[in-house]
């Protein structure tokens, strides 16, 4: 079987339109990002604090919004039933003491705002909240009354707890016993306990500092990459091939950046580690394109320059397709099974498996056919 | 068989047998990171100019000591930063004498004199000495405090030669409790209450005339413990919480929580000595800075007492924990905190392991659909190489953890991995259709497909590289898995690939046509 039987479409032919569509794209990515809505960073880069919370009960996201005004925290659900979600705040940026702690005290604000009246005045009548408690505590409440195996009773009701089932909170007493709890365990834990309206999944918390620490070392690993990457091309092929492979990089960089400037998507770590990802997939792209370059002008020295370009990218087009189809079904499983915490990675990889298929065929190829122009009008490339 | 044949065969066998025995089960031998365990990680700063400021604030006390038993004149010695201060009106005829103590019983300081004033700073050296030695010993304050806790792996680093300290709890269920006990800097004082308790200020000076003694401060009660009435209360502590030899959880006179105390022998015999001259005066219990409890002194108390306070049962188990585990040098703050509760880390590797095997299945079914028998080979190539990325990350154990973005990188590791199949496949097939028999197109599709396969395999290491040396955590679990990845599907995909080609071809007619 096969995908393209003798392919010889004549790429280069529409270089031009590849250059103004990529050019418009860059464009208005870059206006975006200076002048308009711009790049949302994430919590690893500005500082702030990122909390997972199930409830109990389910909260509507318009109350939940009203409750945080506030904050003016972004908020996002999980699951279907309004029960899980993500809530993200941003903690003002400064150099005095108090803002160095400020992201973790946001984080407790956030916690102490949504929980119920009920939940605070059990805890003034000293009971214990079964939805945070952890083992220890709940050993040491069971102790009293049930001095036999206490440690693993309090272990399977933990576990319990943290299973698939529940997600991380009792919702109710009787979910106990259906698990396998002594019914004595649970009339005892229905007078020494409450059900917390709520359970914290997730805490993150970045302090400024540490953020500008990331950005600085997010920024470094591109860069270094990039540099890395352009030396071992330059040793490799010829200076132009390189010149090529970074103009190219730099393109997919910029593309998958104005994607995302018109996405509501913040720029975390994953994401620059995603970006990273894209340019050792699109250069890889190009290697492969460009080592037929290579072979073929040794082979067909008395062809135009364009036409050694073209059939170079024809005889690599069944790889190519190949290989762009099966990361993007690898990636796609990634972004539809791999659940949210790793979906903002895998939406960046499938941009990048697409600009950097395309840009391997429309941008290192033209652009090496131009330095050839340019700079080699007569001899060709292959001195 | 050839016999080349035969030992690449063997080694292949090994390195199968060697993977599996080092990664099964999996469940135990791969170390995950703490987004998939779930647990804590905290990044904190040690306040070290907080140890300078205390370091200062005791070299004044020994000052003043040294000054009055060498009858040396001067009006005050005051603090005037954090590792500086200054004798104010020394008596100019006994400069010279104060220069020999200076110079005897405190090396570590700079002194000039100017007028009547001498001023006294830390050396560079010495300040950097002391900043470096409290956080060292706040790691070791933590270390304790984790060990007591009796949590399972913990990690405490120091990040570098800095002021950080990294701390990595796997399985911690509340966050928050861990979070207040390793923050808590725990300076416990046992100090003679003077006056008090007043709503405020004002009404506790009144009867001094509205001045603060010199041998006493105002304290405030915590609010969690005590009314919060404002005290005045003695500057010295007799006994502080680093004479304390053990502290547990009991229960006082009215069977409520407490912390019972032991205290070293010398410090018994201090204490003896305070509370028989202070008998029937009361006493107040502080803890970083605030008092929780105030009491009479109804007997003499040697080497045992009791903290009471109103405790919960978990507070005081806590507040014992932290007694033995001793005070902190310095105040600490947090500058990164990210905690992954249990079921989140369930999830996310059941929703990575989910899109794992549908990212495998879908490949297999494409390779073997488009490349009939030939896809088997890359569909075995590929399978060696998850193997073998399994083998690699058992054995490097901690220090190649399996993070969510790790599955990530093996997903991706995955998709790169079939492309040097592809390239080799599609060379193949050219030189089929270039009319070379099976043999020499099988050998001149792999030799050819050979160096653009290490060239586009090297570049993608090279930006795996970059990230794993200036990545973060989980990052580097991605870059870890992708490097591994990229490297073992280079063995697989050429030689393993290769191998199982040269395997079949073996056992054919010459004639047959190959299955591509």
């Amino acid at each position: 079987m096969r995908i393209f039987k003798q392919p010889n479409f004549q790429f280069m032919k529409y270089k031009i339109f590849a250059f103004i569509l990529s050019g418009i794209v860059i464009t208005a990515g870059i206006v975006n990002m200076t002048k308009g809505k711009g790049l949302t960073g994430g919590i690893d880069f500005t500082g702030g604090t990122l909390i997972q919370i199930r409830f109990k009960d389910p909260y509507p996201i318009t109350e939940l919004r009203e409750t945080l005004r506030v904050i003016e925290p972004k908020i996002q659900e999980v699951e279907e039933g309004e029960r899980e979600y993500l809530i993200r705040a941003m903690s003002p940026k400064g150099e005095t003491e108090q803002d160095q702690e400020a992201h973790e005290i946001m984080g407790k604000r956030i916690v102490d705002i949504l929980t119920a009246e009920e939940d605070r005045i059990a805890i003034e009548n000293g009971l214990a909240d079964l939805s945070n408690i952890d083992t220890d505590e709940l050993t040491s409440i069971l102790q009293t009354s049930f001095p036999e195996s206490t440690q693993d009773i309090a272990k399977s009701i933990i576990e319990l707890r943290e299973s698939k089932e529940l997600k991380g909170i009792i919702e109710s007493y009787d979910q106990l016993p259906v698990a396998g709890i002594d019914q004595e365990v649970t009339d005892f834990l229905k007078e020494k306990t409450f059900l917390g309206s709520l359970a914290v999944k997730r805490r993150e918390s970045v302090g400024p500092q540490v953020g500008d620490e990331l950005k600085r070392r997010a920024t470094q690993a591109t860069v270094w990459a990039l540099i890395g990457m352009l030396f071992y091309i330059g040793l490799r092929f010829k200076f132009a091939y390189g010149i090529a492979a970074v103009l190219t990089l730099t393109h997919d960089v910029l593309f998958t950046l104005s994607i995302f400037s018109f996405t509501n998507r913040e720029v975390n770590l994953p994401v620059v580690a995603a970006i990273l990802t894209i340019v050792g997939y699109s250069l890889n792209d190009t290697i492969v394109i460009f080592d037929r370059v290579r072979d073929n002008i040794k082979r067909m020295r008395n062809q135009e320059f364009e036409e050694i370009l073209d059939q170079s990218i024809n005889q690599t087009l069944s790889r190519t397709a190949i290989t762009s189809g099966t990361t993007f079904l690898v990636v796609f499983s990634l972004f539809l099974l791999g659940g949210e915490v790793i979906n903002d990675f895998a939406f960046t990889v499938i941009i990048g498996v697409i600009i950097g298929t395309y840009s391997s065929i429309y941008q290192s190829c033209p652009h090496l056919f131009f330095w050839n122009k340019i700079f080699k009008p007569k001899k060709g490339m292959g001195k | 068989m050839k016999k080349d044949l035969r030992w690449k065969s063997i080694l292949v066998l090994a390195i199968i047998i060697l993977a599996v025995y080092l990664s099964y089960p999996p469940s135990e031998k791969i170390h995950l990171g703490l987004d998939l365990e779930g647990g804590m990680h905290l990044v904190l700063e040690v306040i070290t100019e907080d140890a300078l400021s205390i370091e200062t604030g005791l070299e004044i006390l020994r000052l003043e000591e040294q000054l009055k038993k060498k009858k040396l004149e001067y009006a005050t010695v005051s603090k005037d930063g954090i590792s500086q201060f200054s004798i104010q009106e020394i008596n100019l005829d006994q400069e010279n004498a104060i220069k020999d103590l200076l110079d005897e019983f405190f090396k570590d300081w700079d002194y000039s004199i100017t007028g009547n004033t001498v001023s006294v700073s830390l050396k560079p050296g010495a300040a950097n000495y002391l900043k470096d030695l409290s956080v060292r010993q706040a790691k070791e304050t933590i270390q304790n405090r984790v060990d007591e806790l009796g949590l399972a792996e913990p990690t405490i680093q120091r990040q570098g030669t800095g002021n950080r300290i990294i701390v990595e709890l796997p399985g911690v269920e509340n966050p928050d409790r861990i979070k207040n006990i390793i923050k808590t800097t725990a300076l416990l004082e046992w100090r003679l209450v003077l006056g008090g308790p007043a709503p405020d200020t004002e009404t506790l000076l009144q009867d001094l005339g509205g001045e603060v003694p010199s041998d006493a401060e105002i304290k405030r009660g915590d609010l969690e413990r005590t009314q919060g009435g404002y005290y005045l209360v003695s500057k010295v502590a007799p006994v502080t919480g680093k004479d304390l030899i053990n502290a547990r959880r009991s229960t006082n006179e009215w069977n409520n929580p407490a912390v019972l105390f032991t205290l070293n022998a010398e410090a018994g015999r201090r204490f003896y000595q305070f509370t028989s001259d202070n008998l029937n005066k009361p006493l107040s219990i502080i803890l970083d800075g605030k008092i929780q409890e105030v009491a009479n002194i109804n007997d003499r108390i040697s080497d045992r007492g009791i903290i009471s306070g109103t405790f919960s049962i978990e507070e005081a188990d806590d507040l014992a924990l932290i007694l033995r585990a001793g005070p902190l040098p310095a105040s600490v703050r947090y500058l990164e905190e990210r905690s992954i509760g249990p079921s989140l880390g369930k999830d996310s590797i059941r929703k990575g392991l989910a899109a794992n095997i549908l990212a495998i299945i879908l490949i297999m079914i494409f390779m073997i659909f488009y490349y009939k028998l030939s896809g088997f080979n890359a569909v075995a190539a590929l399978a060696l190489n998850i193997l073998i990325l399994m083998g690699i990350l058992s054995y490097l154990g901690e220090n190649a953890v399996l993070t969510l973005p790790g599955i990530a990188g093996i997903i991706l590791t995955i998709g790169m991995a079939v492309d040097a199949n592809v390239l080799v496949f599609e060379r193949i097939r050219e030189e089929l259709a270039s009319g070379k028999s099976t043999r020499s197109a099988i050998s001149a599709g792999f030799s050819r497909a050979f160096k653009t396969i290490l060239d586009a395999n090297v570049t993608t290491i090279i930006a795996a590289i970059f990230l794993f040396q200036f990545g973060t955590g989980p990052i580097r679990g991605f870059a870890v898995t992708l490097i591994i990845g990229i490297t073992a599907s280079m063995f697989t995909a050429i030689f393993v690939s290769r191998l199982i080609f040269d395997l079949t071809q073996s056992r054919k007619k010459k004639r047959e046509k190959l299955s591509i």
